[in-house]
């Protein structure tokens, strides 16, 4: 009796989260309408994630025809994609402006969706696979960061890596071991080798792509059988047919994204932007060359990590990862006005470690960096 | 220099200055007289379908082959800069071409619609139709040309252009076009026979420049009837619609026909793959070499340390006191060697105990080597980071054994050492790093 309850609370739930009687030609084309109002600019933020996706996927393809990974080839090939191959340098440039491109959009979809109060029921379940799409697109982030193979992403990926056994310290008795063990089996070998860039490649080109394409689907079919969110409290001022007017606006703003992008990729290399021996290939024997960091979407944790101490920041990341889990139930009866403003003050938090992080961390700690 | 035939001083320089002429002369009198007859007698309303279709093609084409071909005769010096780049020529040539086929489709098409309509004929005259069979040549033999002689954008502002300025400028020059293949110079005829024509027929429409068009709502012309009145209203609002729509069309078709155009030849030559010439291939494969035997030195290093006890690391004479020489230890971890205060060797860790990084090698004022990644400075002699740096462990000393020349062992850290030493005999002996006993 009880699992039969079980089972028809748990066909409710899902019944009324994944709508399938609304997967149809009328629903999902014909009726769909988006609501105009003065944050209607949050719905093209999800759409130019999507488009960032796919243009990293044309790149990355074309990439994948001269990468080699290997630790004495990877660094040639690169140059090799660079300075030899048509139109190399721009789909490398490409790939790397993107990648930021499509973090950046990912984020402020993210606040935009937590301040419209999109995550509300019935959409719990599309904010959970958003979620593993954030954390699928960090672990992008990080696995291609090291494919080049040159000194600043090796000494960054061991950075990253070591922060994991750094957790070892806080544990436990025997426990204390696990981290370190974890870290192992992530890199295949004691220290970040060739065996690491192996499977971080294999992540990058294979794993992840087909993880980011199943959460997406599951993603998308969400948004499509629920439509869009209202997204403000009172009646929007009217709405707007998602085919063919929305999506004719959405293209456009593709289109200009492409466009800055392309000019961007096109004038200014992305390692313009960091000294030259970062970008030598990587030396086990020399002395790590001053200024690695982590990708700018990795400083909102990096300088906090910097500042304050170790275990502070890891407690922080565990709390907020938790929050990003479980927002749809905690946030249930919270104000979109109270949203608002909690996006404002994570939006603010991000920029500020984006933006000032080193300003911020001389100030606590004095001297250069 | 051959003499220019008669028949080409007539068809170059006689024809040209009697078709200019006519065209002044004639236009300027039918304006005087008849100036209500500048038009392009509009026939919409007796049959608009095929008109559409003919017309929008017709003159979208011509307009921009027509601009075309000014630019590169007015401005010949800028217009030849230009398709000196090879992809812009291209581009042009393969353009250029397309919009040739436009707007013959639009003739055939408004030929077609003149010659089956009962209505239409009512309002045709002879010279309509010599006009549109004239047009239908000179597009025809245009398009040839192109196909025929291509690159006709790059080499004909040297050729036809001068020729063109020697008859504005009275000083006619037939030898620039006269030597050129029929086809070219019956195109050539052509465009003075049009010029010729122009103030007998209705061709006289385009110098009242309807710019407007570009900018003022469409207008439809229709019979005048209370009850079509309201159609065409309803009709007006669905042109309106049309007309963004072709507009949106044109524009994305035009854009997306330039960039695919752009990037199209170099997405051929990506996938085709590199050709280097044999000395960049040379140095390709040198780098290559160079990493490869860098990644057979590491496998190697790590073969030693697993076979044997100890490891050469310099010879003590070489060893600094400020600077430290880099050696790979038992755990393939960068080390470094110096010369210590007391005159024995010491060995230390370079491997950052907060996050790994490897500790640089020179040695500053206070005895202190820096690792750059967190600012972390760390006394050599003790190992010990500053207090308040990033890093909180010290830097191990590595166990070391000094051995002479004649292999015997001279002295080992842990066994301990005697304060003074023989700078003599040390000066024979190298210095060894030594295998750690099993931790675990």
């Amino acid at each position: 009796m009880k699992l039969a309850e079980l089972i028809q609370t748990s066909r409710e739930y899902l019944s009324e989260r994944l709508p399938l009687k609304h997967l149809d030609f009328q629903h999902m084309v014909e009726k769909k309408e988006v609501p105009v109002h003065r944050l209607s600019w949050g719905y093209y933020t999800g759409g130019l994630a999507l488009f960032f996706f796919l243009v990293q996927v044309v790149t990355g393809l074309l990439l994948l025809f001269y990468y080699q990974p290997t630790v004495s080839d990877a660094h040639a090939s690169v140059e090799y994609i660079t300075d030899h191959v048509t139109g190399g340098a721009l789909i490398r440039n490409l790939h790397a402006w993107t990648s930021s491109a499509m973090i950046l959009a990912v984020l402020v979809h993210l606040l935009m969706t937590f301040a419209m109060k999109a995550f509300a029921r019935p959409r719990e379940l599309t904010w959970l696979s958003g979620v593993a799409l954030l954390g699928i697109t960090f672990a992008f982030g990080f696995t291609g960061y090291l494919l080049p193979w040159h000194q600043i992403a090796v000494n960054a990926t061991k950075i990253g890596m070591q922060t994991i056994e750094a957790l070892g310290d806080f544990l436990p008795g025997s426990m204390s071991e696990w981290p370190r063990l974890i870290r192992e089996t992530i890199q295949g070998e004691a220290s970040v080798g060739q065996a690491t860039l192996s499977r971080f490649y294999a992540l990058h080109v294979i794993v992840l792509p087909f993880s980011i394409a199943a959460m997406l689907g599951l993603h998308l079919l969400g948004i499509q059988l629920h439509g869009m969110s209202p997204g403000i409290d009172e009646e929007p001022r009217k709405q707007e047919r998602f085919f063919p007017v929305f999506l004719i606006k959405d293209l456009s703003v593709w289109g200009v994204a492409f466009m800055v992008l392309f000019v961007l990729a096109l004038c200014l290399p992305f390692e313009a932007l960091y000294a030259y021996p970062l970008f030598a290939p990587f030396d086990p024997k020399s002395s790590t060359p001053e200024g690695i960091k982590p990708e700018w979407y990795f400083y909102f944790v990096y300088y906090p990590l910097e500042i304050l101490p170790f275990w502070l920041v890891m407690l922080g990341q565990a709390v907020a990862g938790a929050v990003l889990l479980v927002t749809p139930w905690i946030f249930r009866g919270t104000s979109r006005k109270s949203l608002r403003l909690l996006a404002w003050g994570a939006a603010g938090y991000l920029l500020a470690m984006t933006l000032f992080g080193e300003q911020i961390y001389h100030l606590f700690k004095g001297g250069t960096l | 220099m051959m003499p220019v035939p008669f028949i080409d001083q007539f068809l170059f320089v006689g024809l040209p200055y009697l078709a200019i002429v006519t065209f002044v002369v004639g236009c300027v009198w039918r304006w005087s007289t008849n100036r209500f007859s500048y038009s392009s007698l509009s026939s919409q309303f007796l049959e608009h379908r095929q008109l559409y279709w003919g017309s929008v093609s017709w003159h979208i084409g011509i307009l921009l082959v027509l601009a075309g071909h000014l630019v590169a005769l007015i401005f010949p010096g800028l217009w030849s800069g230009l398709m000196s780049v090879k992809a812009v020529l291209l581009t042009v040539e393969t353009v250029g071409a397309a919009l040739g086929c436009v707007s013959l489709a639009g003739l055939v098409t408004l030929l077609y619609r003149r010659i089956t309509s009962n209505r239409l004929q009512a309002v045709t005259t002879p010279l309509d139709i010599l006009v549109v069979a004239l047009l239908i040549g000179q597009v025809l033999l245009g398009v040839t040309t192109a196909i025929l002689f291509p690159y006709g954008a790059y080499w004909a502002p040297g050729t036809v252009s001068p020729y063109l300025w020697g008859l504005l400028t009275l000083q006619p020059d037939a030898t620039c076009v006269a030597f050129f293949p029929a086809v070219f110079k019956l195109h050539l005829v052509g465009a003075w026979l049009l010029v010729l024509l122009f103030p007998l027929t209705r061709l006289v429409h385009i110098v009242l420049l309807p710019w407007q068009y570009f900018f003022r709502p469409p207008q439809q012309v229709v019979w005048y009837a209370p009850r079509q009145g309201k159609q065409a209203h309803a009709l007006s609002q669905q042109l309106e619609t049309r007309r963004d729509f072709a507009k949106g069309v044109a524009g994305i078709s035009v854009a997306g026909g330039l960039l695919s155009l752009g990037v199209f030849e170099n997405l051929v030559r990506y996938f085709q793959g590199h050709r280097p010439d044999p000395k960049v291939e040379t140095d390709l494969l040198e780098k290559k070499m160079v990493r490869l035997k860098q990644a057979a030195e590491t496998r190697e290093l790590e073969l030693e340390r697993q076979r044997n006890e100890i490891i050469l690391v310099a010879k003590y004479a070489e060893l600094q006191a400020n600077k430290g020489k880099y050696l790979t230890d038992y755990s393939m971890a960068p080390a470094l060697a110096f010369k210590g205060p007391d005159g024995w060797p010491l060995v230390i860790s370079a491997k950052c105990t907060h996050l790994g990084c490897t500790v640089g090698s020179e040695m500053n004022g206070q005895g202190k080597i820096l690792c750059p990644c967190h600012i972390s400075y760390f006394d050599v002699k003790t190992g010990q980071p500053d207090a308040g740096a990033p890093a909180k462990a010290p830097l191990r000393h590595l166990e070391w054994v000094l051995i002479d020349a004649q292999g015997k062992e001279i002295a080992r850290k842990s066994s301990g050492l005697p304060a003074t030493n023989n700078p003599a005999l040390l000066a024979q002996c190298s210095v060894y790093i030594v295998k750690p006993k099993e931790t675990r």
